[in-house]
Parts: structure tokens; sequence; C-alpha cells
């Protein structure tokens, strides 16, 4: 292909993958303060993820929505891992990590099979283990992982380094700060997140993603090649697929084709169909025009391909199980008899672990930071799943933001109606914490706060000796289950500084009565 | 600025009026919220008394929750449309309004409608910013130092428009409580000991006018209210430049006992003003 219509065709490349990016941090950014009637579809890239319409078709109820997912299923039989190269958001950020390593340095390295294989072998170990146990490849699904990466790190990070320049820069009390002050308002009122979002898992998870990223720097496209899940799917694929790029005559055997390469092969040697993402920095390379694109019918025997070799294929399966096991033992028998509360709308706990992609966007688009990725709290299954943190934030009585955002309704839709009157849990009073008992005077801030129109929170007045020896009326604080919705402000109003005095768990929670 | 702020903070016992001084309450029925305001506004004396022009002012509503204007939570943005109005009218030179917030403050601003009516007046609208407070010693029994947002500070003028409504611990929220919206910190600490607190917060703290909103009154499950059923409608505004008279009217009005309210019972041990309703003298119109 001459040398001007490749360029053009790396270009397009490019173009595609800085849309994509754009698209991805666009629908992200604005389900992070957008009203609830104008929350965007951030789960487009779930929608169009083959691999949960994998784990939905395996591991329960199926969305019709993902039959989307078919779309590039079918193109990958034609055009090979396209999506890695010019769709997949994640992707390029790899590449662009990959580009800024590879400035200047030239090192030829061989295509490192095993390192290749890997995500292969990850694919049917997470996969077996979704079938059996519940979804794990939210782990290292390239969108999962950008989604709850951005979320819960980038973002708020951004956030941080942005307010605390901005500020600064504002509080000057020269010129300097009435040039950024108007910058400072803006950004205040439209962009800023205030006050700052943080989460408990975000050194953890930023480290993980940042990592990644440092990655490239040492090997092209690291986890593309190596780890991503959905990578090894189209990978698959690819093998059948009717893109080729074929050397013609004017070849001279140089080997140039291999310097940017993301798997270090090159269409003169190793070529692997399920590896190239036609991102046609070989095409760019080449000084003679000799690789062509074509589309033609790969000729029988002749399927270049990695073989990830039938063993290691049946070995990552009985891995599989064996992570399926460790996650189904590794927990108490009784689910409830943990503390944490999941967000409202939330489907019972055991088909909630099996359809929640742990993506995280519900905590992008939580107002009040109150959703969290759970550590340990929900087992070693439920690695990353949304759950409440009340200390940090409540769950919002007018807003139904995550229930609409969550891409695979492991957090169910509901309307502003029915989330008022969705109980996530129940509010109990700590007695030798509170005031009202244990000090014998006044607060009542849960009660003033207590969203319910009834009040799910009330006091009686009692007379007590106080901690001064007075005798005096004081309006103690007790909880009425029914009403309670469990969202958590009581919590989080709660005065005092070493605990809350009220907390909530997941008691009562109506999600687990729907049987 | 920061010079003028001590303009807006009276040692205990010098802001409030002694005991039978002739601190009026006007009181105007019937009508819509913005009518009766300018009305109650003109009868206490009109806005020109109270602003000079160049002032920088601060209107300080109720925007503490999440609410619509129907549910009577936060004061009616046609209330302060009038206020804004009259005050840009009288010569000011900047309106700020500003709440300290109990639920996210985005969701108040914008849920109550108060953040939109501002903004199109020209109002400067702020957000509380944890950077902008400032230590304030009230020196008071109860009530010492205390977080405060500088921007409470830095105003001439300080108009304390809130909204009359039921109160779980306080019995009811009215101007004096209003004014827990200028402090940071911890502030739910505070209800320890309320009474005292309300009390000593309002006499340290001087309001140059107050405008009670009891257009649309919540009688129940208050101060954060929900149900439309607990709502009321009174059609009435009360103005009065006395904070603690303010409430006393605002109390009767709403049909309870000052004497049973103990924040009123606290500012009348205080000796900030008269709590018998028949010794203060009232004047009520209706349009």
């Amino acid at each position: 292909m001459d040398a001007k219509t490749s360029r053009l065709l790396q270009r397009l490349r490019i173009i595609s993958q800085v849309f994509f990016i754009w698209l991805f941090f666009f629908l992200l950014l604005k389900s992070g303060g957008a009203a609830i009637e104008h929350l965007p579809q951030t789960g487009f890239f779930f929608y169009i993820d083959p691999l949960f319409l994998w784990v939905n078709i395996l591991a329960g109820p199926f969305f019709y929505i993902f039959l989307l997912a078919l779309v590039p299923l079918i193109l990958t039989l034609v055009f090979g891992r396209f999506f890695c190269g010019w769709v997949c958001p994640f992707g390029a950020l790899n590449q662009f990590f990959t580009w800024l390593g590879s400035r200047g340095q030239r090192k030829k390295i061989p295509v490192h099979r095993n390192s290749l294989r890997l995500k292969y072998l990850l694919l049917i170990i997470l996969l077996v283990a979704s079938l059996f146990a519940s979804q794990l490849l939210g782990w290292l699904d390239p969108f999962a992982l950008l989604t709850r990466s951005s979320s819960v790190v980038l973002l708020p990070g951004a956030n941080f380094l942005a307010q605390h320049a901005l500020q600064s820069g504002a509080s000057n009390q020269g010129w300097g700060g009435k040039i950024v002050k108007p910058f400072y308002d803006f950004s205040r009122r439209f962009l800023l997140t205030v006050p700052q979002r943080t989460f408990v898992q975000a050194a953890a998870i930023g480290l993980l993603f940042f990592a990644l990223l440092l990655l490239n720097l040492y090997r092209r496209r690291f986890f593309c090649n190596t780890l991503c899940p959905l990578g090894a799917l189209y990978g698959f694929l690819a093998k059948y697929s009717l893109i080729h790029l074929p050397l013609n005559d004017n070849c001279r055997k140089c080997g140039v084709c291999s310097n940017h390469c993301t798997y270090y092969g090159s269409p003169y040697q190793d070529y692997l169909k399920s590896e190239c993402v036609l991102c046609l920095n070989c095409l760019n390379d080449c000084p003679f025009a000799a690789i062509d694109v074509r589309l033609q019918l790969p000729r029988a025997g002749k399927r270049p391909a990695l073989d990830a070799g039938r063993r290691r294929i049946l070995g990552a399966a009985g891995c599989g199980l064996a992570l399926a096991a460790l996650t189904q033992i590794g927990v108490t028998k009784k689910a409830r008899a943990h503390g944490f509360v999941r967000p409202p709308g939330a489907v019972a706990e055991k088909e909630f672990l099996k359809k929640c992609v742990r993506c995280g966007a519900c905590m992008q688009a939580c107002p009040t930071n109150a959703i969290h990725p759970a550590v340990f709290q929900a087992g070693l299954e439920g690695i990353w799943t949304p759950i409440l943190v009340p200390v940090n934030g409540y769950c919002e009585y007018e807003c139904v933001r995550c229930t609409r955002v969550c891409p695979t309704h492991a957090i169910a839709r509901l309307t502003l109606e029915e989330k008022k009157k969705f109980k996530i849990g129940t509010a109990v009073i700590n007695r030798s914490a509170c005031y009202t008992y244990a000090d014998g005077y006044n607060c009542a801030v849960c009660e003033e706060h207590c969203p319910v129109p009834e009040k799910a929170i009330r006091f009686r007045e009692v007379e007590v000796n106080n901690f001064r020896g007075k005798l005096k009326k004081v309006q103690q604080i007790y909880v009425v289950p029914d009403l309670c919705i469990g969202c958590g402000i009581c919590e989080n109003v709660c005065p005092r500084t070493d605990a809350p005095a009220i907390r909530v768990g997941a008691e009562e929670e109506q999600r687990e009565n729907t049987f | 600025m920061l010079f003028s702020s001590g303009l807006l903070l009276a040692g205990p016992g010098r802001a409030q009026a002694k005991p039978g001084a002739e601190a009026q309450v006007v009181q105007v029925k019937g009508g819509s919220p913005y009518e009766i305001t300018r009305r109650a506004v003109a009868e206490i004396g009109g806005m020109g008394k109270i602003i000079s022009r160049g002032d920088v002012v601060m209107v300080k509503p109720n925007i503490g929750w999440n609410r619509t204007v129907e549910q009577a939570a936060c004061t009616n943005p046609e209330v302060l449309r009038a206020v804004i109005e009259l005050a840009f009218n009288a010569g000011a030179k900047k309106v700020v309004v500003m709440d300290n917030t109990c639920h996210k403050a985005e969701d108040c601003y914008q849920h109550s409608g108060i953040e939109a009516m501002a903004r199109k007046l020209g109002a400067d609208v702020r957000y509380s910013d944890e950077n902008r407070l400032v230590t304030h010693d009230f020196k008071d029994e109860y009530l010492s130092k205390w977080p405060v947002f500088r921007d409470f500070l830095e105003v001439d003028k300080f108009i304390n428009v809130p909204i009359l409504k039921h109160h779980g611990s306080a019995g009811l929220t009215i101007a004096m409580k209003n004014l827990f919206g200028i402090l940071g910190g911890n502030r739910g600490k505070l209800h320890r000991d309320m009474a005292e607190n309300i009390a000593e917060l309002a006499a340290g703290f001087r309001c140059h006018l107050v405008l009670v909103d009891a257009y649309r009154i919540l009688l129940r499950d208050g101060p954060v209210g929900g149900r439309l059923s607990d709502v009321e409608l009174r059609q009435t505004v009360i103005a009065s430049t006395h904070i603690m008279h303010a409430d006393v009217a605002a109390a009767v009005l709403f049909g309870k006992d000052p004497k049973e309210l103990e924040f009123l019972q606290a500012a009348y041990a205080k000796k900030m003003g008269e709590i018998d309703i028949a010794r203060i003298p009232v004047k009520t119109l209706t349009v």
C-alpha cells in the first residue's frame, strides 16, 4: 500500500482512538454531576462488551441490550482485533504510553509467546470461575477497569490537584489572584467536585492502574498483550478473520515493520492475526510500501495465530474451578452476617455478585460520595463491588442516580417513588455512645436529618440525672425500624467524633426479602 | 473589608434592645409572597433606612435542605426576589446569598429554586467553602470559639430571611436558629445546649433586618419535612429589626406559646427582649 494511504489509515486510527477516549470520559464525567433526568448512557461501552454478553448468558438473566455486543464480535470475524486498536479507550491509553516509551528507541525483542498466552488463560480462568461462582471478569475487563480507576482515582485525583492549584492561586492577594479568581469561580461552579471525593481503596486501585500504564514503557501495550480477557476473546476469533496484511514484491526483508509493532511481531516475521490490533504502524514504517491490507478467506491450514495449547486451556479451566471454590468457601455462611449495605435497588446478594461487573459507575454517579468499592467486606468475590460507607456520605433521599447508571442492572432501575420506599438497611442506636443516653443531654441531630417524612428516628422526653448530676428533661432518640429505609444520613451527621452512635446495617434489607 | 467585619459582631449584651424599647414588628398577611414581603419592608421603614449606598449586603435564607418550595423547608424564592430587588434598589453594591446547608449544597441551592432566582437578579450566590472558615470568639457562656464563614463577617449589612417551620429538638426554627447557617464545624455538637447556644448566637451576631417567611409553614416533622400534608398556607411575612421579637411574633403565628420554647426562654433570660407578645408593638395588616 502506498505511503499516502498508509499514513491516512494510521491517522484515521489515531482519530478514532481519540474520539473513543473522549466519548468515554465525556460520559463518565457527565454522570458525575448531571441531574437525574439528564444522566448519560454511561453503560455504552459495557453494552458492546461481549465478555458480559457471555457472562449474562452463562450467569443468569439475559439482557437484550447486550445483543449490541454481537456487533463487535461479527466485525472481528472480518477485521480481526480492530476493536482493541481502534475503539477500546483503555487500549488507546496503553497505546499512548507505549508511544511515549518508544520515542527514540528501536530495541528488537522477539515475540514473547508465553506472555501473550497469559491473557487467554486468564480469560478461561475468569470465565470458568464466573460460571461456577460470581462474576469476576470485571477485575480485568478493560472497561470495568478503566471506569473503576477513573471513578475512584483519576477523576477525584485530577479534581484534587486542580482545586488546590486554582484555590491557592485565587487566594493570592495580588494581581495573580485577580486573574485566577474567575477561573476558580467558573470551575467551582461547573467543573470541580466540592467537597473533594475520597475513596477507601483509591490508593490500591490507583497504584494498580498506574502500574499497568507504566508497564507500557517496559513492554508495548503490556495490558492488552498480556492480561486483557476481552483482547483474548477477540484474539480467539481474529484467528478466523478475513483481514490479512500480505507482503508484496517490494519487500526487501529489512524487518523495519517490526519497529513499532504492538506485539513485537510484524507482517514479515511472526505475523499473528490473533495479536495484531490493526494499529497499522507497520504500514507506515515500511519504506518500500511492501505491506498491503486485504480481506481474503484464510487458506486452510494457514491461520497465523498464537496457539494457546489444549493442555494449557484445560489447566486454566481447572484453575478457574479452584478459584470458584475458593470464593465460595471463603465466606461466612450467612451473607447477612456482613455489616455492609448495598446501594438502593441492588438485587439479592447472590444474584448481585453475578451481575455486578465491579465497574464503579455508581461510585462516580453518587452525588454524596457514599458508594465505595468493597475491600473484603463482601468476601473475596465481592472485592470492588459497591457498598455504602455512611460516615463518608449518605444515600440522598431525592436521588436514583446509581440505579440509572448501572450497566448490568445489578442495581435495578428504580423510580424516585420506589427508591424512597426501598429499604437498604436499618439504623441501630448504640446507647452506650449516644449522648441522649450515655451523657443525658439533648442532641437529636439524626432525628432532624431523617428524610422519611413520618420520621423513622424520633425521641421521647425522659427525666434523667445527667452527667452533671442534674435532673433534666432529655429527648432520647429511638428508631422506628418499619419506617427506616437505611439511607445512613443519621450515621453521617452524628456529631460524635470517635465513632457514630447510630449506624446502619443490612438488617431487614428489602432485597433479601424478595424470595 | 476585613476591618468592617467587626461592625457586624456585637459583644454579648450590646446587640439586644432593652425591654420595652420601641423595637417594632410588622406582620403582613394575604397576597403573593413577593407582594407581602415588599409591603412588610415598606411598613418597617423601607430598605433605605437599613441599607446605605454602596453596601455589601448578605441575604441569609434557609437553604438547609434538598426540598422544593411546596415542601416548605427552605425560604421561598419569591420572598428572596423581593428582598434582593429592594436591596439593589436601596443602593447595595453587592448582594450575597449563602447558607451552610445540611444536605449537599448543590442539591439544596437548585432544588429550592433559590440559586436560579438569586442569580437571575444578579446576586452573588456562594456555596460554603471550608477554606473560608475563621474561628470567631462569641465570648459567651455556652458559645465561645467557633468556626464562622468569613463571607458572613465581611459584609456591611446582614438580612436574615428564615422560613418559619417546626423543628424537632428546638420546637421551632425561625430567625435565631437560622443563624446556625453562618457556622461551620461540627454543628451537631451545638445541640447539646441548643436553647442557650441559639440565644447566645443571636445575641452575639447582629442582624440589620429580619424577614420571616411564613407564606407556607411546615407544621410537623421539621426541619426537613417532605410531606405536603404537613404544609399549611399562611400567606404571611413578618418583618422586624429585632431578631428575638420577630421570633416571638412568628411563634405566636405558628400557634405556640413563646414561653414554652426553650430558646426564647434562654433569650429572655439574657434580657434580649420581651417574651410576652402583648408587650411587643406588633402591627398587623392584610393586603
